[in-house]
């Protein structure tokens, strides 16, 4: 195992303990939105998704996981890479759970759903989950979740409905664009991404005092 | 670059804030060794320790960690483990999750040691990480630094939350680590009785600069406190007083050994230990005692800038002082300030 695919898992097994409580919130999603199969991906990847990767960061200020990143045997560059590697995963979980779960849907409620209508959507479904990524990595990871939480999750947010309002983007606008130029415009976002913050964590301290110790004094300890 | 080197600081500074930094901070610790690195809270071990892993960028000097000047490569934390003052773990894994989660990270990951130390501890396997108290959370952590056979071992405050029973098991956990004679130890700490047992060197720190690196011996030996009447500490010509505290109806302060025959003879001159080195020399001016008849000020600066050291080197004399075959440290000292 690469150490890109450790760190990958390390966030995995970091939100592990909490996998149930997602579940119930996947499953309220999809609940909710089974009745519109073709919206039900890219709203699953807008909701769970972005918030799933975002997770471990959330985790990692309570925990204190970035002494433990420091102290692993791992590079800077695999812990970021490591982070986006885990978002990745997130995103082709849930393309694989919901883009058959959206073809069912369709089949039971007689909406046309075809595989030219599932390649939209997974396309569509990318350039979502791209951009939120793209925008949101950076600010977690040079700030933390617990300093950039508003700007983190609104930001990628604001953008994400900014660009669907402004460029139409719907199922149909989609399909009649190449959808290669949109997945190719994901991946270069989500590169560019990683370029950044690559640069941006390049001379960051790799320790954030804990999110909830309270304990007095610690505070200040902490930062000498 | 020195092989018989566990590691070594040279010239380190780094800006922390705006009101403090790490200054010229220089020490060395031979292979082999135990080195206690004390001095009161704020006074820049966490900092230096920081410095010493990587995980904080210097602005000056350089750093050698086991052979390689730092950044090194990445698999020099395979050979280093670390202790803070806090779990850096996610509460809600169990103890075996914390196993699992860690062991892919590790070449030499020894999961039976793992076990063997849990089960030492008294730590259940089925625990929450969250659930463990301060000095149990500790002890896992103590667990995990001593699973995958580290060549250094870096604690940071570890015994600050331990009862007297786990810090006496902590310093025979650190004897054990020590029987092979190529495992070394850095020691934060502001409790100074845990390195009575084990420290072969100490570095005294305050304020962000070394204010003294050699030995423990040399330590003790090169400090007396002094004690008098409330006017028998005034007036000395050449004698700088360090952290003196007086009250209504006495004075005692820190004093080098060389200066400390020109006080006087109403004056009680004796042998300091490690903790009364620390708490004059970490004395801030001014400072209220719960006295309300008493101040303690400090009346030298403990840390003049002072030449960098690179004296310390191994004796590979025999010298068991952990119960096993250990080198005695040499007599080499370097005296960063008060001079």
């Amino acid at each position: 195992m690469t150490a890109i695919a450790r760190m990958a898992m390390l966030d995995l097994r970091t939100v592990a303990p909490y996998s149930s409580q997602g579940l119930l919130i996947f499953g309220a999603e999809i609940l909710l939105f089974a009745n519109k199969p073709t919206v039900l991906l890219p709203v699953l990847v807008l909701l769970f998704t972005s918030t799933l990767t975002a997770n471990p960061f959330n985790i990692a200020d309570k925990a204190n996981l970035e002494t433990l990143y420091a102290v692993l045997p791992l590079s800077r560059r695999s812990v970021v890479f490591g982070h986006y590697a885990w978002a990745l995963a997130c995103f082709l979980a849930t393309a694989t759970v919901g883009a058959p779960l959206a073809v069912l849907f369709a089949r039971a409620q007689h909406v046309p759903f075809d595989g030219r209508t599932l390649v939209t959507v997974l396309t569509l479904s990318w350039a979502l989950f791209a951009l939120n990524v793209a925008i949101q990595f950076p600010l977690l990871i040079r700030l933390g979740y617990s300093r950039t939480n508003y700007l983190a999750s609104v930001l990628p947010s604001v953008v994400v409905v900014g660009v669907v309002y402004r460029m139409h983007l719907n199922v149909p606008s989609v399909r009649s664009w190449l959808p290669l130029i949109l997945w190719v415009a994901g991946a270069v976002a989500i590169v560019a991404s990683a370029a950044v913050t690559l640069a941006v964590d390049r001379k960051r301290v790799r320790y954030r005092p804990p999110a909830h110790d309270d304990r007095p004094g610690r505070q200040q300890s902490a930062d000498r | 670059m020195r092989s018989d080197l566990a590691f070594a600081l040279r010239g380190v500074g780094t800006a922390v804030s705006g009101t403090f930094a790490l200054r010229d901070v220089s020490f060395e610790l031979p292979t082999g060794y135990v080195m206690g690195l004390i001095g009161a809270n704020g006074a820049g071990k966490t900092t230096t320790i920081r410095c010493l892993l990587g995980m904080r960028p210097i602005d000056t000097g350089e750093i050698e960690l086991l052979g390689h000047r730092l950044p090194g490569p990445v698999d020099l934390r395979q050979d280093v483990g670390v202790v803070f003052d806090h779990a850096h773990l996610v509460g809600d894994w169990r103890l075996v999750q914390v196993e699992r989660t860690l062991r892919p990270f590790y070449e030499r990951w020894d999961g039976v040691r793992y076990r063997q130390l849990l089960d030492e501890f008294g730590l259940d396997l089925r625990a929450k990480v969250k659930d463990l108290s301060r000095g149990m959370s500790m002890k896992l952590m103590i667990a995990v630094a001593l699973s995958h056979h580290a060549r250094l071992l870096v604690f940071d405050e570890p015994t600050s939350g331990l009862d007297p029973v786990a810090r006496d098991e902590l310093v025979g956990i650190i004897g054990d680590f020590l029987l092979d004679e190529g495992r070394s130890v850095l020691f934060s700490t502001h409790i100074t009785a845990d390195l009575d047992r084990i420290g072969d060197y100490v570095t005294l720190i305050h304020d962000g600069r070394i204010v003294r690196t050699g030995t423990k011996d040399e330590l003790l030996d090169a400090y007396r406190v002094v004690r008098g009447g409330p006017d028998d500490l005034s007036g000395a010509v050449g004698v700088q007083l360090i952290g003196v505290r007086r009250t209504s109806t006495g004075a005692q302060a820190l004093v080098r050994t060389e200066e400390a025959d020109l006080l006087g003879g109403n004056v009680l001159i004796e042998a300091p230990t490690l903790e009364e080195i620390a708490v004059h020399v970490g004395a801030r001016v001014p400072r209220r005692s719960p006295d309300p008849g008493a101040e303690s000020h400090r009346d030298a600066d403990p840390h003049p800038a002072a030449e960098p050291h690179h004296g310390a080197g191994p004796d590979h004399g025999a010298g068991p002082d952990h119960g096993a075959s250990r080198h005695e440290p040499d007599s080499s000292m370097s005296t960063k300030g008060i001079a």
